[in-house]
């Protein structure tokens, strides 16, 4: 029974994890642009969220609305004021500009808000759980993970069947060729990327009714993001979900094995899974 | 000639430093099929993509239907009517023959009468039909240059620029895939096709340039131009002489 908690627990951490990692999928898998940001700009979303339910009394589903919207403008901007001017064959210059913005934003969060972790407050489905057996399972976790399903399944949706998804897939393929076929692979861009950052904003409104943030928590959420990603397999969708899965099951697992052994872990599978099948569990070679 | 469908007018390009053509006057009128000859390093491909918008140049160094449009970007030239069958045909990898003509249908000029549906496609080239559902790499080199041209067509051309389409394929399949240029010509379409084989070119256009270090250096009727002088224009004088 330790362990089927410990596996149950550690799909509806994975839950959280697939959020996170959504967005990074679309990006460094599918488009191939490295933004060390992303964990960032979760934070940043989530201290926001924190910030707006606090003054104007919000709750968390109105809260949730606003800060997808602000991360589907945070995202476009983005691509337009930064990553178009870095994006090209070569990596390095858009993973040191965004190591700069991401340096430069966490220490803003941390003269605006202070280091205090902060939390959204959830009311009472924070706490609400049912029982299966001698299992319990929370409300507010499930909620994560289905939410985490469902917006899997419409992104993996979206880059297989639409105008956009296709187009997208070229200009990742290649974007001049995307661009002789009629695609403008700058709007492209700039969808994709404000997709990938809306889809932060249920990461963080989730990530702050569950848990705490603080200013400098961007990295983790950038590392399991990445992780699941590569576990996953570049370029798949579900991948990352899976990934996700594999990363919050190790830890959760890692967790009950020892309380200090959790995060490391999730850091020994993704290593294991790297030495093994590098080109992810649903990687294509 | 009447007003040309599109024409150049002292169109020069360049890489960095390196300029690559020297001053073009080219043109090409509606339904009209003319080839773009000379060796490798001519500028051929360079002034298609001077045209498709791939390389800066001044606005009134392109003029189509008696407006300039140089240096208008790529995806505002397929909006109005210029398409093109890239040099080593540049499909989309890892995305399925249909959704690599899809990509050029959610694209298109719009156009009330579209002359090009993925069925006309797949009359024109049978055999996409069959591998509609597959990954475009697995396609042989002739098979992938169909979709290049397919996928180029759905975009609803008025002008169709070839580069290269015969390019590393075997004789048979180059026979084949020129079959297809007088049923596209016939749609109303105007082609450039871009040759390195000067017979080929000769005998598939109405008219042709040759084209020899960044100038053109012979232009006619394709049926009156002899071989001998296209030798010359191909090669330079110098080379006659020897």
């Amino acid at each position: 029974m330790h362990w089927l908690d410990g596996l149950i627990q550690g799909v509806l951490l994975g839950g959280l994890y697939a959020q996170y990692a959504l967005g990074m999928a679309l990006m460094f898998g599918v488009m191939r642009i490295v933004n060390l940001t992303h964990g960032d700009l979760m934070i940043l979303l989530a201290l926001t969220g924190i910030s707006l339910a606090a003054r104007f009394a919000l709750g968390p589903w109105p809260v949730l609305v606003i800060l997808v919207v602000l991360g589907a403008i945070i995202g476009l901007l983005l691509q337009r004021l930064v990553l178009d001017r870095v994006v090209g064959s070569d990596p390095l210059p858009s993973l040191i500009a965004t190591f700069g913005l991401s340096m430069a934003l966490q220490n803003a969060m941390l003269q605006f808000w202070s280091a205090d972790t902060r939390s959204l407050g959830a009311g009472g489905i924070a706490q609400a759980s049912f029982q299966i057996g001698s299992l319990f399972v929370g409300v507010l976790p499930l909620i994560v993970l289905l939410t985490a399903t469902v917006l899997t399944g419409s992104l993996d949706a979206t880059l297989r069947h639409t105008r956009f998804g296709r187009a997208l897939r070229a200009s990742s393929v290649d974007v001049e060729a995307a661009a002789m076929t009629g695609v403008n692979p700058k709007n492209v861009y700039a969808g994709a990327t404000a997709i990938a950052v809306a889809i932060l904003g249920f990461a963080a409104v989730f990530q702050s009714m569950r848990a705490t943030v603080a200013p400098a928590d961007g990295p983790f959420q950038l590392i399991y993001a990445f992780e699941a990603v590569i576990i996953g397999g570049m370029g798949s969708i579900w991948g990352a979900f899976l990934g996700a899965m594999v990363l919050g099951i190790s830890q959760s697992i890692g967790f009950r094995i020892d309380p200090g052994f959790g995060i490391l872990a999730g850091h020994l599978v993704f290593l294991l899974v790297l030495a093994l099948r590098p080109q992810g569990l649903m990687g294509k070679v | 000639m009447n007003t040309p469908l599109l024409s150049t007018h002292g169109l020069v390009a360049r890489y960095g430093d390196f300029q690559a053509l020297y001053g073009i006057d080219f043109e090409i009128g509606k339904g009209e099929v003319v080839a773009l000859i000379g060796a490798n390093g001519a500028g051929k491909s360079t002034l298609l993509r001077s045209i498709i918008g791939l390389l800066r140049v001044a606005p009134e160094m392109v003029i189509l239907d008696g407006r300039p449009v140089g240096g208008c970007r790529p995806h505002r030239m397929i909006a109005d009517g210029v398409a093109i069958v890239p040099e080593g045909r540049r499909l989309f990898t890892g995305m399925s023959v249909e959704d690599n003509l899809r990509v050029a249908i959610d694209h298109a000029r719009v156009t009330r009468n579209a002359a090009w549906t993925l069925e006309g496609i797949f009359a024109l080239f049978p055999i996409l039909r069959e591998k509609r559902r597959v990954p475009v790499e697995s396609l042989s080199g002739g098979q992938q240059q169909m979709v290049a041209i397919g996928r180029a067509l759905l975009n609803q051309p008025r002008l169709l620029l070839c580069d290269e389409i015969s390019l590393g394929l075997a004789p048979k399949v180059v026979r084949e895939i020129y079959q297809s240029i007088p049923s596209i010509s016939q749609s109303g379409t105007s082609i450039v096709l871009v040759e390195q084989d000067v017979g080929l070119a000769k005998s598939a256009s109405d008219r042709l340039y040759c084209m020899l270090e960044g100038r053109t250096t012979l232009t006619g009727r394709s049926r009156d131009i002899s071989r001998e002088a296209i030798a010359e224009a191909y090669f330079g004088g110098s080379h006659a002489l020897a």
